[in-house]
């Protein structure tokens, strides 16, 4: 498993990183490798509110759904559409493959840096 | 998970870094590191290995086997000589499924009947006080034998090299050899789960289990999972019990007319005589070849108001078993399986189609609809709260000419 230093990450395994007043969220390469093969994500549309430990989003399986836990309060600026077709990016590059782009964030989740998410992943 | 039971192949799964999940109280592996899609398009285009031991092994002998098989499945078992399978259900008296089987005969003076595991105690548990009234025996053999599905195109070739370069069965579906392979007595059927034009399914003794899986290992074959097992059978439209068979969300027996393959799995014939649920199955019956002759009447669709078909989402978003399908507004059944399942693109037709390096994949699956929903008809899918379309094509793969599937695209407006 591989944990990229230069993020943030929730405890329900998506990372975050702040860019030019963005919040970038994806999943971690814990959570991608516990999902398995991912074959489609359902993504919000932009400008759709998000709420701190709410879903904003689920990522498929083969075998099952899970929803995607959005670790900010905000709106949406941007999303991946490049997922909608290749759902698989997730799985071979997930510190590389954004899913939102979060703008206008008024509150966040206590988010962990990489050392305490590694012993976070080490406990789970 | 100390209940749960284990086939001989644990702790290679297990080296091999399999998943294991409880299925049908057996610890078995749901996919290899490689992941359900790698595993569902090696099968496609060189060989998988499934370990199906965990599925009900029943020896039927004694003099009145044949007449006990005759009363509680629903084919013809007579016709079978000896080297020759057939796909059965195991029929309740309302025309519903008690569970749905194989029928190997690989000996003159025995049957072995594979059943679900998961049903395994329930049909020894139905079976128990019809036998009775025969001359004949059950004899569960499950834990001292072994079962390895090799199913894809390499599939024959791989035997082939174990049988010291003889072809292993005769090339016709549900064929039946016993054969020395490299010292070892194997029992080898040619039939399998998965829909592969090319497969085969292996009964060996407890001792041979690892000899047989190292060696299919070693000339290419890789392992595959439940998970690809389930996306396969999906695929060529198999049907499994407890989602196309059995009862519907609502919880009303499924007829098993309500399955296209049951004209090949239920026999009137004369010198099977009465069968258990045989007068309903009559009705079932002419109510499917009525809706054959796009013959919907009021009595038809009486005796099968809804069938099973395939199913293909034509907006984004993923079917699951349990969805909710409509028609204009009205529900009118449910998703019995589904998930997005890879593809091959192909090139070339019949014997010369071609596998290309592109994949795709697709939404697709089973579904338990009204019975008067035309081909290609259009219906809507309720994939949690949002009502999707989809299409009810005439199947998803082509698979009637070896080596290779070749996918079936629904057409749609």
């Amino acid at each position: 498993m591989t944990i990229n230093p230069d993020l943030k990450y929730s405890r329900d395994h998506e990372w975050v990183k702040e860019e030019d007043g963005l919040f970038v969220i994806g999943i971690s390469d814990f959570a991608q490798d516990a999902l398995g093969d991912l074959v489609f994500v359902n993504l919000p549309e932009v400008g759709d509110a998000v709420t701190a430990g709410e879903a904003f989003g689920d990522v498929e399986s083969v075998k099952a759904v899970s929803d995607l836990l959005c670790p900010v309060t905000g709106t949406v600026a941007e999303i991946n559409e490049e997922l909608l077709d290749a759902p698989e990016k997730l799985n071979e590059d997930p510190y590389g493959a954004w899913i939102i782009k979060v703008e206008n964030v008024t509150a966040s989740e206590d988010l962990l840096d990489a050392a305490a998410y590694e012993a976070f992943c080490a406990e789970a | 998970m100390s209940e749960l039971k284990r086939t001989q192949f644990y702790d290679i799964h297990v080296k091999a870094g399999a998943t294991m999940v409880d299925f049908g109280g057996w610890e078995m592996p749901i996919q290899y590191p490689e992941g359900i899609v790698a595993e569902h398009l090696y099968t496609r285009s060189v060989c998988s290995l499934f370990d199906v031991s965990h599925m009900g092994r029943l020896l039927i002998e004694g003099p009145e086997r044949l007449a006990f098989l005759q009363h509680v499945l629903s084919s013809n078992a007579a016709a079978l000589d000896v080297n020759q399978a057939q796909y059965c259900i195991i029929p309740a008296e309302d025309g519903s499924a008690v569970d749905d089987a194989y029928l190997y005969r690989f000996e003159e003076d025995r049957f072995l009947l594979v059943v679900n595991a998961a049903n395994t105690d329930k049909d020894l548990a139905y079976f128990a006080p019809i036998v009775k009234n025969y001359d004949c025996t059950i004899k569960n053999i499950t834990d001292v034998t072994v079962s390895i599905a090799v199913q894809g195109p390499k599939s024959g070739e791989m035997l082939k090299v174990l049988a010291g370069g003889v072809e292993v069965t005769k090339p016709s579906r549900n064929s039946l050899s016993t054969m020395d392979l490299e010292g070892h007595t194997v029992r080898i059927a040619r039939t399998g789960y998965t829909a592969e034009p090319i497969g085969y399914e292996l009964f060996l003794k407890n001792e041979d289990a690892e000899w047989a899986w190292n060696r299919l290992c070693e000339l290419g074959a890789k392992p595959a999972g439940l998970g690809a097992r389930d996306t396969l059978r999906m695929e060529g439209m198999l049907p499994l019990y407890g989602d196309e068979m059995g009862v519907d969300e609502d919880g009303k027996p499924m007829p098993i007319f309500a399955l296209a393959l049951a004209k090949f799995a239920v026999s009137f014939d004369e010198a099977k005589g009465d069968f258990v649920g045989r007068e309903a199955l009559k009705k079932q019956a002419d109510a499917q070849a009525s809706f054959k002759a796009k013959n919907y009447s009021p009595e038809a669709m009486a005796a099968l108001p809804k069938r099973v078909r395939p199913i293909a989402l034509v907006d984004r978003g993923v079917m699951r078993h349990g969805m909710a399908v409509y028609r204009n507004g009205e529900q009118i059944g449910w998703v019995t399986s589904g998930t997005m399942i890879p593809y091959f693109m192909t090139e070339g037709e019949g014997e010369n189609v071609r596998l290309l390096p592109e994949t795709g994949k697709r939404a697709i699956g089973i579904c338990y609809i009204a019975s008067d929903v035309p081909l290609n008809g259009e219906v809507e899918v309720d994939v949690r709260g949002k009502r999707l379309k989809a299409v009810i094509p005439s199947k998803h793969i082509s698979n009637n000419v070896p080596p290779y599937v070749v996918p079936v695209m629904a057409k749609h407006n």
